[in-house]
């Protein structure tokens, strides 16, 4: 007789599959292990969560500081310009006395 | 409190508060802490790391004011846990912001590590959810959206197009999470506005007498009287007497039901009529909060009569839709070039873009003080051109102050007063807030002389002082009503009395006994506001009083109003507006008394201010703060805002997505570019309908 092997190995692989493989994925300790897997993504979860805080805090200390420079070169540019505003006016008045 | 300073900029400060780890509610108490002081602009608690940001305001000097501030701030502070709501919304964010990442991480993360053949699957399955919405919508409502996304799935499916698949779902599920984002947060915000605190009961003690007390010492089984146009408090069962209640808070019947000894009444329904013991059978709690939500999501208040509209177009244009697909491939025997009528939907864009707008319109107004209850209310504010304005409280202070007891026969001042405040101290009404108050700076302590209280609203108050009749009143009801004499020879002192200040006039037995003249000043900013109410777009700015003709002029003259109504009575106030209905225009009603309430509920949009009566708040559309007039000018402005943004949105809309149609139909674009193009579009219009209405500049 030539057995056929491959479906042999596949009935008996279905059969251990529905009886003890479904009391071994449903059993205390299984349980336990998905419960610890459950609680490890969780953390996973929170964590992810707070590099996100994090990391939106920081791109605003990033925004800030842009924007702390930008007006701090707006001042000086102001500055600037006044002096050389006050400057012309110096010189016009020189030229008007003279 | 301890923090360590992470990052320091001229205007920004970051903060780690020296803890381990941070509850929520701790969060809670400590950005309401911040926002409070002054020299804090914006303040921001992270839970999850416990960090602060905190912006400074642009008049402070340095960082010193805030940090003395931190530093004395504390957890147990007992007015801040009073006053900082247990449902502040920061949970529901916490939660949407998780899911909202996780979707966004998860696409990438699948994007980049996972398997072809895995991502394949992935999709298939991802994908029988919205076929089996899609199916179900076929069979129940016909061709709507669902049916439309359904659609276009299983085409790109069915192309093996499973990257054009999957950035389809991946954008639907993103656009369905931040609208039930919004949805539920500003649900939440519409309740927390709507939980009315009624702060101070009338308990009957053992011996009869009653005593006014704060809510928070009521137990259960105590006994609590409720009167005429009183907020029920609390749950309890009627131990005796009877009273309407208006029910509407809770089922959303308006007809008044009866209840006697025995019945029921629940806290937030309102008191029309009568007089009640009740017996407390729950104390405060935060039951009420639930109750409010789930009324808010049962009424249609949310959506606005645009919104609805748009939704309408959306279905409509389903089948135009799934038409054009089978036209443009029946023309070009392209099957791509179909396709791309599928993906690019109007309506998946206008339902996501309308909602967004019109939620985050409520939640600017609420930034500002203002409290709707409804999209449709700010519709109606936008539509409308003619405003109402009831006179004390409203466009006067909602403090009058007495001036002057004027007393006849032997009365003395004193008692007249003490008399007076006796009885008016039981109603919510300004000109008895100013008796009231005048009594309680001269000393003028009574006990409860009289017995049974009877109000006749917008007319006076009648009960019996030592078996006598008491009557407290206008001259309307006090002379013509109840025909009330005049003390001999003292005719004259009628008469002098000046003209600017209301009186009231205290009667005993049938004969004048006392004058009380109130000052009732106009608030400041009242010309200034009806000018800009006028500019705004407000044709007509009418003012109805039940107060006396004269200084009901004085008012309109002082104000410009285009009309004005003096010694009206509450029915003749709806009446009005009823009339400007039927001349087709939508009017606005400002009150804040109990005699405001039929014309609120009669307008298109009726608002009240904060602070006057709770009935008032409770009928109201919308609830604007008492600080300042000019809120209502912001307002409208902020309604028209909204109104032009959901006109250019629908532009918007249509036009770009009719010209990816366009181009990807007539074979320039491949139907995924566009369906990429058309999501994209899609989501940054709603994003740009949550960004602020008024600019910063028009910010006070």
């Amino acid at each position: 007789m030539a057995w056929n092997w491959n479906k042999t190995a596949m009935f008996v692989g279905g059969l251990l599959t529905g009886t003890a493989g479904i009391s071994i994925l449903s059993s205390e300790d299984a349980k336990k292990v998905y419960t610890h897997c459950a609680a490890a993504v969780m953390r996973g979860r929170d964590k992810v969560m707070e590099v996100c805080s994090t990391l939106q805090a920081s791109g605003g200390d990033i925004a800030a500081d842009a924007a702390d420079i930008n007006e701090k070169r707006k001042a000086e540019k102001k500055e600037r310009e006044i002096e050389q505003a006050k400057a012309v006016l110096a010189a016009y008045e020189e030229e008007q006395k003279a | 409190m301890k923090f360590f300073v992470l990052h320091e900029s001229t205007w920004r400060i970051r903060l780690r508060i020296a803890q381990l780890g941070m509850t929520l509610r701790q969060a809670d108490l400590l950005e309401y802490y911040l926002q409070e002081q002054d020299s804090v602009d914006k303040a921001k608690v992270l839970d999850r790391t416990g960090e602060v940001v905190i912006f400074r305001t642009r008049k402070t000097e340095d960082w010193s004011g805030i940090r003395s501030a931190l530093e004395n701030f504390s957890y147990q502070d007992e007015r801040l846990c009073e006053l900082v709501p247990q449902e502040t919304g920061r949970d529901v964010d916490r939660k949407y912001a998780e899911k909202l990442t996780m979707m966004i991480l998860g696409r990438i993360f699948r994007r980049i590590f996972f398997p072809a053949p895995l991502r394949m699957i992935w999709t298939v399955a991802k994908s029988i959810r919205f076929l089996i919405k899609g199916l179900r919508a076929l069979f129940t409502r016909g061709l709507d959206v669902s049916v439309l996304d359904a659609a276009a799935i299983t085409a790109s499916l069915w192309q093996k197009d499973y990257a054009t698949a999957g950035s389809v779902m991946f954008l639907l599920n993103i656009g369905e999470l931040l609208e039930a984002w919004t949805h539920k947060k500003s649900v939440n915000d519409l309740a927390r506005t709507m939980s009315l605190k009624v702060e101070k009961v009338w308990r009957k003690k053992e011996d009869g007498e009653e005593e006014l007390v704060g809510i928070g010492s009521i137990e259960k089984h105590d006994r609590v009287v409720i009167r005429t146009s009183d907020i029920v408090p609390l749950d309890g069962k009627v131990i005796e007497g009877t009273v309407m209640v208006n029910q509407a808070s809770m089922t959303g019947e308006s007809v008044p039901v009866a209840r006697k000894a025995g019945g029921y009444v629940y806290a937030g329904t309102v008191v029309e009529e009568g007089e009640c013991t009740i017996e407390v059978t729950k104390t405060a709690g935060s039951g009420k909060y639930d109750q409010i939500v789930r009324m808010i999501e049962e009424s249609e208040k949310l959506k606005s009569n645009t919104e609805a509209r748009a939704f309408h177009l959306a279905d409509k244009l389903v089948p135009y839709s799934l038409g054009g697909t089978a036209f443009t491939w029946l023309l070009t025997r392209n099957v791509n070039r179909a396709i791309s009528f599928l993906m690019v939907d109007f309506s998946c864009a206008l339902k996501l873009s309308m909602p967004l707008a019109v939620l985050s319109a409520i939640k600017e107004a609420g930034s500002h003080d203002i409290s709707v209850k409804g999209g449709k209310f700010l519709e109606a504010v936008a539509q409308a051109e003619t405003i109402v304005f009831d006179k004390t409280g409203t466009l006067t202070h909602e403090t009058p102050t007495v001036v002057d007891v004027v007393t006849f026969g032997d009365m003395k001042e004193e008692d007249a007063l003490r008399m007076a405040a006796c009885l008016e101290e039981h109603y919510p009404h300004s000109m008895a807030n100013a008796v009231v108050k005048a009594a309680a700076e001269r000393d003028l302590v009574h006990k409860e002389m009289h017995s049974k209280v009877e109000y006749v609203v917008a007319h006076g108050i009648s009960s019996r002082v030592d078996g006598k009749r008491a009557l407290i009143g206008s001259y309307h009801f006090v002379f013509e009503d109840e025909k009330v004499r005049m003390p001999e020879g003292e005719e004259d002192v009628l008469r002098a009395l000046p003209d600017e200040y209301t009186h009231l006039y205290l009667a005993i037995d049938g004969v004048l006994v006392a004058v009380i003249c109130i000052f009732d000043p106009l608030r400041e900013e009242a010309p200034e506001v009806i000018r800009a109410l006028h500019q705004a777009g407000f044709d007509r700015v009418c003012m109805m009083t039940g107060d006396n003709e004269r200084t009901a002029s004085a008012v309109a003259r002082e104000l410009k109003l285009d009309e004005y109504h003096a010694e009206v009575l509450p029915e003749e106030k709806a009446a009005f507006i009823k009339q400007e209905h039927a001349a087709g225009r939508k009017v606005i009603m400002v009150g804040d008394g109990v005699n405001d309430t039929p014309s609120l509920s009669e307008a298109d949009a009726g608002i009240a201010i904060r602070g006057g009566a709770a009935i008032a708040s409770e009928v109201a559309d919308i609830i604007v703060s008492a600080e300042d007039l000019h809120r209502l000018v912001l307002l409208k402005q902020l309604s028209n805002a909204l109104m032009k943004r959901i006109r250019s949105n629908y532009r918007f809309i249509m036009g770009f997505n009719a010209g990816l149609i366009a181009l990807s139909v007539s074979g320039i674009l491949p139907p995924a570019t566009s369906a990429l193009l058309h999501n994209v579009s899609t989501v940054v219009t709603g994003l740009r309908s949550m960004t602020e209405l008024l600019s910063e500049s028009k910010e006070h």
